[in-house]
């Protein structure tokens, strides 16, 4: 990990290191970009079908996940493989707090379902420190294998605690989101120009703000003071100590801001399925496989780059549902029987091969490449002047 | 920077206005017939969905499913469809990911009439609300009479915890149990392996057995070790409500060991492909209880529907998944003929012609089945196969459909609420 990090600067300056802070030409482009990628995001819900909005929804909940495994695996060079038993506890938190007693079989506590979100994150980044002190002693791939211990640890939590998560066999549902008194949910008539407003596309704009708020909490954090410590822990933690950092609490501090993001991914992954339900192997909506996919998202994305861990949760997240939705309205690949091509196996295909192509030619992942491209750009823009 | 916001605003507008998706036009109206008709529906065609497994952990028996229902599909065209409408499948593939499925889900609702096929328990449980929302008569590939809370879930068959119940009486019937006898039961949990559980601790309760429950994941290949401490505990026999990989360790073992006590089995159990198997040798001492006939079975129906099924061509190795498909897809079509003399080919109109159904036949593919009772599953009755690699499908039945007393006793979860 740290060979891939040290090669290639996982965040470089966003603006041009100059004392004096001038906004080029380029800062305005930038920003420009950026409004209106938010607005074709918030129009986007008019014009697209709720099957796209769902698979959209499910990227974003991919990218809150992927942001926090970035900041914790790029930035402070900490590997885990235990995002996924993060996101069960998450969900878990918020069903748990925002449920009703149902017939005296589950524990719930009615809360509002506001406060149980952040309750929800709150907790899962208290379990992310109670884990630290072993994040602390072990590295690299032994740091991986002790985490993904909290994965089989989650599996038997989610099949034993039936009180909390309903069990494997029925699951629980959890209480729709809503915002003083909105619901988001299939409650109510709303209509926005000639569009019903369902929960496909109320969902929508509860994903994107919480997207949002993750995104630019990350780049706050990386930018800021906790980045640097983060990044000179990851590079060499006597060097950090030396200059004032407190390697453990970084290490910690990180450890639990990635579980509080990866407690708000397993918050909407209940809110997106409408349904809790822990897994019956350890492949399903909270296993290994999740683990692995958030940390395919990071590497092709490229480790420590938060926009990165975007476009990683588009491709991860997004292809596979995307293809699938594609091929199907173009009527590709309906053939039944077997060895018959279906878009499930094709985007595992396309999956694996982004992995090993990314690896092999670009080690830095997407965000790389867009880096490159960036800078080209500006280079030519001062040519200009 | 003002000026471009406002800019941005403004074209967004602009193009809000002229072209969104608009209000959806899924309004019922008056079809050719005389009859009612609303999504999924023309007056040409029905359209009905499968949601299935082409590509992960349950592909083969779906594949059977799939090609059942495919071969239903020709024949009643053949016959000049339902309602004077052709019969048409919808049919997508979602690799067993809930994920998938529930993105996949919102494309085909507006397309279909309901669900003639839905393979996997976490799936089943991702759709459950949206089924519910939409009204849609939904036919899960899963027999777990805890999903008989959704009213719009048609089981075709009985559930794991009446053929649980059904297959013990039949063992106590044999003399190869008796009352007060030890007996293990080995099951995956979730849906299935509780709901297989749930009858087995409800004849243990009445027969003073004594169930010692082992409970494993789907993907424990090697039950030897399981095995052994049952044999330890002195079991007389062996529950499995397990994959087919898992009854092939299991029977194994049973040999092995010596142990040699007779296997009950859940209808998911056992799979053809168990004759191919290292365990293959081993599998005289398993008893498979299920509501539908294994493929090539006996009887006159069974036997059309193996022949069609080798006329088509199919290359997969058939297995009971295929009469099965077929028999769903003729209750389906038997449900579909009472909402048309309703004169009501809505979703609305197809679960309350479902709840007018006491008699569903299948030339006997299928126990008779009456869906008139919400919560309580459509049949008690089940036949008892065992393993026999000799016969097409690997299956002959060794005892024809009955009913135990007990099972007809037996409230399932959701039955009378």
């Amino acid at each position: 990990m740290s060979e891939i990090a040290t090669e290639s600067p996982p965040t470089a300056p966003e603006s041009p290191p100059s004392p004096v802070r001038r906004r080029g030409p380029m800062w305005w482009v930038r920003g420009a970009l950026w409004l209106a990628l938010l607005v074709l995001l918030l129009v986007l819900p008019l014009y697209l079908e709720a099957q796209w909005l769902r698979a959209g929804q499910y990227m974003m909940v991919g990218a809150v996940g992927a942001i926090g495994l970035t900041l914790l695996t790029g930035q402070a060079g900490q590997l885990s493989l235990a995002h996924a038993f993060f996101l069960l506890a998450g969900g878990t938190s918020y069903t748990v707090l925002s449920g009703s007693t149902e017939g005296g079989t589950l524990v719930g506590f009615g809360l509002d379902p506001l406060l149980s979100l952040v309750g929800a994150v709150v907790i899962t980044a208290l379990l992310g420190l109670a884990f630290a002190p072993v994040a602390g002693r072990l590295r690299g791939i032994y740091l991986g294998v002790a985490s993904l211990a909290l994965v089989f640890l989650g599996l038997y939590f989610g099949q034993a605690a039936e009180t909390l998560t309903g069990g494997t066999s029925t699951g629980r549902s959890p209480t729709p989101f809503s915002l003083f008194g909105f619901e988001f949910s299939n409650e109510g008539d709303l209509e926005i120009l000639n569009v019903p407003f369902r929960q496909a596309e109320r969902l929508w704009y509860l994903f994107l703000a919480l997207t949002a708020i993750a995104f630019l909490l990350a780049r706050g954090a990386v930018r800021s003071r906790v980045g640097r410590s983060w990044r000179a822990v990851r590079d060499n933690e006597p060097a950090a100590a030396v200059m004032g950092v407190s390697v453990p609490r970084a290490k910690a501090g990180a450890f639990a801001v990635s579980s509080a993001y990866a407690g708000l991914a397993g918050v909407m992954t209940v809110l997106w399925f409408d349904i809790l339900k822990p897994d019956e192997s350890e492949f399903g909506t909270y296993g290994i496989n999740v683990s692995i996919a958030f940390l395919a998202m990071v590497i092709i994305g490229g480790l420590g780059s938060v926009p990165g861990a975007l476009v990683g949760a588009l491709v991860v997240n997004g292809l596979p549902q995307v293809l699938a939705l594609y091929s199907t309205d173009l009527g590709w690949f309906t053939g039944t029987g077997e060895g018959t091509f279906t878009p499930v196996l094709i985007s595992s295909f396309v999956y694996g091969a982004a992995i090993i192509l990314v690896v092999l030619f670009e080690p830095g992942g997407l965000a790389a490449i867009g880096r490159r491209i960036a800078g080209r750009l500006s280079f030519t823009q001062r040519g200009k002047e | 920077m003002r000026r471009l916001i406002a800019l941005t605003c403004a074209s967004a507008l602009v193009l809000a206005a002229c072209g969104t998706k608009g209000g959806g036009s899924d309004e019922s109206g008056e079809g050719a017939g005389g009859v009612t008709t609303g999504v999924g529906v023309t007056d040409s065609e029905i359209t009905l969905g499968v949601m299935t497994d082409q590509t992960g952990p349950f592909k083969n028996l779906s594949t059977g499913i799939t090609h059942g229902n495919e071969l239903w599909v020709e024949d009643v065209n053949a016959a000049g469809g339902v309602c004077d409408r052709q019969v048409k499948l919808e049919i997508v593939d979602h690799g067993y990911k809930a994920d998938t499925a529930k993105t996949l889900y919102p494309q085909m609702e507006p397309k279909v009439l309901g669900f003639v096929q839905l393979v996997g328990s976490p799936i089943m449980a991702a759709l459950g609300g949206d089924l519910e929302a939409d009204e849609m008569t939904t036919t899960p590939a899963s027999w777990s009479s805890e999903l008989l809370g959704n009213p719009y879930v048609m089981i075709v068959g009985t559930t794991y915890d009446v053929e649980m119940i059904d297959g013990l009486s039949y063992l106590q019937e044999e003399g190869m149990i008796s009352d007060g006898d030890t007996v293990g039961h080995i099951y995956i949990d979730g849906e299935y392996g509780a709901n297989g559980l749930r009858g087995a601790r409800y004849y243990a309760e009445q027969h003073d057995l004594k169930l010692r429950e082992v409970k494993i994941t789907s993907s424990d290949n090697d039950l030897t070790n399981i095995v052994t401490g049952l044999k330890g505990q002195g079991v007389k026999a062996i529950l499995l409500t397990t994959t087919p990989t898992q009854t092939g360790s299991a029977a194994a073992a049973n040999k092995a060991l010596g142990l040699n006590v007779p296997i009950l089995g859940n209808n998911p159990t056992f799979d053809p492909l168990l004759h191919d198997s290292p365990a293959a040798g081993a599998l005289d001492q398993l008893y498979v209880v299920a509501s539908s006939v294994p493929f090539s079975a006996d009887i006159p129906k069974a036997q059309e529907v193996a022949q069609k099924y080798k006329d088509a061509n199919f290359t997969a190795p058939p297995n009971a998944g295929v009469p099965y498909g077929y028999a769903v897809a003729e209750v389906w079509g038997t449900v579909l003929e009472k909402a048309c003399e309703n004169g009501d080919l809505t979703r609305a109109g197809v679960h309350q012609a479902l709840e007018e159904t006491t008699s569903a036949e299948t030339g006997d593919l299928v126990a008779a089945l009456d869906f008139s009772q919400p919560g309580a599953p459509a049949t008690r009755e089940v036949y008892v196969a065992q393993p026999d690699a000799s016969v097409e499908g690997g299956m002959k039945y060794v005892k024809q459909l009955f009913e135990a007393e007990d099972a007809k006793n037996y409230k399932a979860p959701h039955e009378g609420q």
